[in-house]
């Protein structure tokens, strides 16, 4: 039996599209307009499955963050960096990401601007300062 | 409800870096619970377990090999994991078995060795307790995942990082007390303050170790209690709650909507509130964890948790005991074995065996533990029986 390799892309994979393009692919319930993630499957409102998937530009403001000096396998070849949680700009949305060349709380201040530049498959959303 | 649930034994390891196996840790842990429970092991109808990394010690499936090893291979055994909310999660499942009629005595026993793994390992392995995709693929350490909720808290409330270093010199004064305690050192908040930084605002000193360990408790229903004839505990209040697995999908980062929720279950199981609480151990794995937790269970206003510290009211024996065995920071966190080990110090603090720790004249005390960033968490209340 041969095996046929699906084409259809996975909600993550639909993310990582997006965010490698600088946006952050998010759903919109058909049924009561509420938007969360890409990644979801089920409404966390009305329960609903259906979804319209509207892509939002990758800027937003830092609300929290932290820089690490003992930090997982597969960082430990960057320097310093920080990892962000931050509100997108255009929709009531927070998303976190991996934001380089962040050494001290002095480099990056509640508030700053951020936006999505790319997805690498070893760092993740990957974040920069404008 | 059903039955009414009683713990009539309670045994546990020290907390520390130990060189024997995790199973041998295991059986240690659940040999003192059994014996303080004036019980055999032909007793046991049923074993819950719960770890979290016993592939860092080359065993998973637990439960059979130690059932089997405490020479009762026939009895049914679950291995539970919750991340760092293993232990309650699994006593809470061991609760609701005996309340159900299911069993009438059973082992709850949490396990975790990790210290013979590098710290890059062991922060890698706690950071698949995050949702990775998120969290941990984008770099973030569970320090980080709480130094992240610091930042947050610090900037919403009137605290300090003094405050939250007071947080860590108070339970390292209990834990000074505590013979089983992981780290039994004196600190002051200038120690803190100028420990290194690990995942900013957070240092060395406000962060619990990484600790090897096991604590069990045997539970039981009131027949099997009055029948043996030892001292034992009542299990008056149960609760369950989970929050958003990732940090960045919760409305308000400065509280954990499970523990509130769990909280709110077992005060209503109990039909208590905070003010009957005499003493409370918590999941202060990282310092900020103490401050959001004590206000999330109703023991103070949002927001105000710093000053109460500041002020020593969860000091031992003021107007809320805070984790009077030392907590994570001090007595250590094993990670699958610490909701039960909050557990072992109830039944000790009610049935006389703390020593200088004892919390005077307490008779009702509360546990709270949770998973991850308080993606699970589980709370019970506790009834001393006089």
């Amino acid at each position: 039996m041969s095996k046929s390799k699906s084409t259809k892309q996975s909600t993550r994979e639909q993310f990582i599209e997006y965010a490698k393009k600088g946006d952050i692919l998010v759903n919109q319930c058909t049924k009561c307009s509420n938007i969360m993630l890409e990644t979801v499957y089920y409404c966390d409102k009305c329960f609903s499955n259906s979804f319209r998937q509207v892509p939002y530009t990758g800027k937003g403001r830092v609300v929290t963050y932290t820089i690490q000096s003992v930090v997982p396998e597969g960082f430990e070849d960057i320097n310093s960096y920080a990892w962000v949680i931050f509100k997108l700009d255009d929709c009531d949305l927070n998303v976190s990401g991996f934001l380089p060349g962040i050494s001290t709380p002095s480099d990056l201040p509640l508030g700053s601007k951020i936006k999505v530049i790319d997805f690498h498959d070893k760092h993740g959303l990957i974040l920069q300062k404008y | 409800m059903g039955e009414k649930v009683y713990v009539l034994g309670a045994g546990s390891t020290k907390y520390g870096k130990l060189n024997e196996s995790i199973i041998e840790i295991a059986l240690n842990a659940s040999k003192d619970a059994i014996d303080s429970a004036g019980i055999t092991p032909k007793d046991v109808k049923a074993g819950y377990i719960s770890n979290v990394f016993g592939v860092a010690d080359k065993q998973v499936h637990m439960a059979p090999v130690i059932m089997s090893n405490l020479g009762i291979p026939e009895v049914p055994g679950l291995t539970i994991e919750s991340a760092c909310g293993s232990g309650s999660v699994m006593f809470r499942e061991a609760f609701a078995n005996v309340s159900a009629g299911f069993y009438d005595c059973v082992l709850a026993l949490g396990v975790e060795k990790v210290t013979h793994t590098s710290t890059v390992e062991s922060t890698t392995l706690f950071s698949y307790c995050s949702d990775f995709f998120y969290e941990g693929g984008n770099g973030a350490s569970f320090p980080g995942l709480f130094g992240s909720m610091a930042r947050a808290y610090l900037a919403t409330y009137k605290a300090t990082e003094e405050d939250l270093a007071k947080v860590a010199v108070k339970n390292h004064e209990n834990g000074l007390l505590n013979p089983k305690a992981h780290v039994r050192k004196k600190i002051t908040v200038e120690d803190v303050l100028k420990s290194p930084v690990v995942a900013s605002p957070l240092k060395l000193y406000d962060c619990c170790p990484f600790s090897d360990g096991a604590s069990a408790v045997i539970l039981c229903n009131e027949e099997f209690a009055k029948k043996s004839g030892n001292p034992y505990i009542e299990v008056v209040g149960s609760g369950r709650g989970a929050s958003p697995a990732a940090v960045q999908s919760r409305k308000d980062i400065t509280t954990i909507p499970s523990t509130v929720e769990a909280s709110r279950q077992a005060y209503k199981m109990a039909k208590l509130s905070p003010k009957d609480i005499d003493f409370v151990e918590v999941h202060d794995c990282f310092t900020i964890a103490e401050l959001i937790d004590i206000e999330d269970l109703g023991f103070f206003p949002k927001g105000t948790a710093a000053e109460a510290v500041r002020e020593g009211r969860t000091r031992l024996n003021s107007d809320i005991t805070v984790n009077p065995s030392g907590g994570l920071k001090s007595k250590g966190h094993p990670i699958g074995a610490t909701g039960v080990g909050q557990v072992v110090e109830v039944f000790e603090q009610f049935t006389n065996k703390a020593g200088d720790r004892t919390v005077k004249d307490a008779e009702i005390a509360m546990t709270h533990n949770f998973g991850a960033t308080g993606a699970s968490a589980a709370v019970h209340i506790f009834k001393k029986i006089k």
